[in-house]
């Protein structure tokens, strides 16, 4: 048996009847979706079924036509912003941008306005303490540009985490990730979110890895077409018809 | 020949100038938008066919009006069309340049400087062009450092600069103002042809010897500076027009980037990946 989430506790995130409508095209057609505190969500869906237009609503990158959005038991989300830590789906940096990694981490530390002119210590303790949290401290002076895909995504991780936010969101965060990588990067997520006692809301097309580390799984294929515990949603008819026959956790799926 | 009131305008117009573009070009070349100035430029043409179809003997303003209304142009065919940015940049680019032809050559009287807007020219830059110059200098430096942050965000994704609470839509608005007059007041010293030039080489010399954005902005303020002023200096001497000459300063100084890179290299000092 299965117990709806809304009953574990406060609801970080919340959608009521949310719909979007892009080029004539309604992406998502009534979306409820409930995030309580502390847990780790996955937001499931093939390529198309508006996975990225719910969390550009939740981000306030896009209005929605109709329904709401509350964040932390509000609808300003740019009052809850500060609250949120968002890493991308893939950072397409150009080569040309010098940006190094501690400079990126300082565009983020709270006091680093003046970087640029002279460095500060207690700043680069932070970045510093950062970037050994996450395990990639040797990367300090390393171009931002210059990464591997699973680099990058540790930086990021470190970067989403500097304001200490409450909520953490995380766009298909290992698409440029080879699979051992993946395999580490969600065991670095799953040990943050622990230490942290954050809130996840993971957005994956791929399943097996998602199944592993989320605790409430969500199916969307423009409304929400099923939810509940990984091996619940896993075996619901609705999933298989959204995803195509064959549904394996065991299998790394590729949907294009 | 420092004594020439030309020259010393000219010498001044670059000094401005030349930092001017090249701090912007940090920004520019990163956000893949040096086509983007090649076409606000290129669109100026039609802006100088127009001042001089008015009869008029300077036509800065049109000029000016003209970069704005291409920069406008493309942001909101962006916005309004299927097509990519690079279609529409293109479509642009050619179209005022055909444009601007058909009007100078439908002139009664061919004006004589049409060569020097299209390539730079010491003696047009007058005292408008250098107090022009030094206010966007001036402007456009306080403001890159005050929101320095913001814009290496924005550089590196708009939707992540979002999340950290930078206004993007208004960001990026007052950089497309900025650059547009940026070039459209360079295009007196480099040509409408020339002028994306002393955006792209100064921060490129400054990446190959830079290891991160600090050495790179540095970097990029120096080659600027350098390249505009000792190019126009040779200008006047080797009797050549000074937009090809500080371009050709500029190409110098990439070369010896590449040189001192590979120096370091061989000598194994840590030198950008």
């Amino acid at each position: 048996m299965h117990h709806c989430p809304e009953h574990q506790g406060p609801s970080v995130v919340e959608t009521r009847n949310l719909r979007v409508s892009l080029g004539g095209r309604e992406v998502l057609q009534g979306v409820n979706f409930t995030v309580p505190k502390g847990q780790v969500v996955a937001l499931i869906g093939p390529n198309g079924s508006g996975k990225t237009t719910l969390l550009r609503c939740l981000l306030g990158l896009q209005k929605p036509s109709a329904g709401e959005v509350w964040l932390f038991g509000q609808t300003d989300i740019s009052a809850a912003l500060p609250r949120i830590g968002y890493v991308p789906q893939r950072l397409d940096v150009e080569r040309s941008f010098a940006l190094s990694v501690r400079e990126f981490l300082a565009l983020r530390t709270a006091g680093a306005r003046n970087w640029f002119f002279h460095s500060n210590k207690t700043n680069d303790q932070i970045i510093g303490a950062s970037l050994t949290e996450i395990g990639v401290v040797e990367l300090l002076d390393r171009p931002l540009a210059h990464l591997s895909g699973g680099q990058l995504q540790r930086v990021l991780i470190a970067f989403s985490l500097l304001r200490n936010p409450e909520l953490l969101l995380l766009d298909e965060p290992t698409a440029g990730v080879d699979t051992p990588g993946e395999q580490t990067f969600y065991d670095l997520i799953a040990d943050v979110q622990r230490r942290l006692k954050l809130t996840v809301v993971l957005v994956s097309h791929d399943l097996s890895m998602v199944f592993r580390h989320a605790s409430w799984v969500y199916a969307l294929n423009g409304v929400i077409c099923c939810e509940g515990h990984p091996e619940h949603v896993m075996n619901a008819e609705s999933l298989k018809q959204a995803y195509g026959i064959h549904v394996s956790p065991y299998h790394h799926h590729h949907h294009h | 020949m420092l004594n020439e009131p030309f020259m010393q305008r000219a010498l001044l117009a670059a000094l401005f100038l030349g930092p001017l573009c090249a701090l912007l070009g940090v920004f520019v070349t990163a956000r893949r938008m040096a086509f983007f100035s090649d076409t606000i430029s290129h669109g100026a043409l039609t802006g100088v066919a127009l001042g001089f179809w008015f009869g008029m003997a300077d036509p800065t303003l049109p000029l000016i009006v003209f970069s704005l209304l291409i920069a406008g142009a493309i942001v909101w065919l962006r916005e309004r069309t299927e097509l990519v940015t690079d279609t529409i940049m293109a479509l642009l680019l050619s179209g005022s340049v055909a444009v601007g032809m058909i009007i100078l050559s439908l002139l009664k009287r061919r004006p004589g400087d049409i060569h020097g807007f299209l390539f730079g020219d010491i003696l047009a830059i007058g005292r408008q062009e250098v107090w022009l110059g030094a206010a966007l200098f001036a402007g456009v430096g306080v403001g890159i450092f005050l929101w320095l942050n913001d814009l290496s965000l924005i550089t590196v994704q708009e939707e992540m600069a979002h999340v950290c609470g930078v206004p993007v839509l208004r960001m990026n608005f007052i950089f497309v103002i900025v650059l547009t007059l940026a070039v459209a007041v360079t295009i007196r010293m480099l040509g409408i042809i020339l002028v994306t030039s002393l955006i792209v080489i100064p921060p490129a010399t400054a990446r190959s010897l830079s290891r991160n954005l600090r050495q790179q902005i540095i970097l990029s303020l120096a080659v600027g500076l350098i390249g505009a002023v000792s190019g126009m200096l040779l200008s006047y001497p080797l009797n050549v027009p000074c937009g090809p000459m500080i371009v050709v300063t500029c190409i110098a100084l990439f070369i010896l980037s590449l040189v001192i890179r590979a120096f370091r290299r061989n000598l194994r000092i840590p030198s950008p990946a």
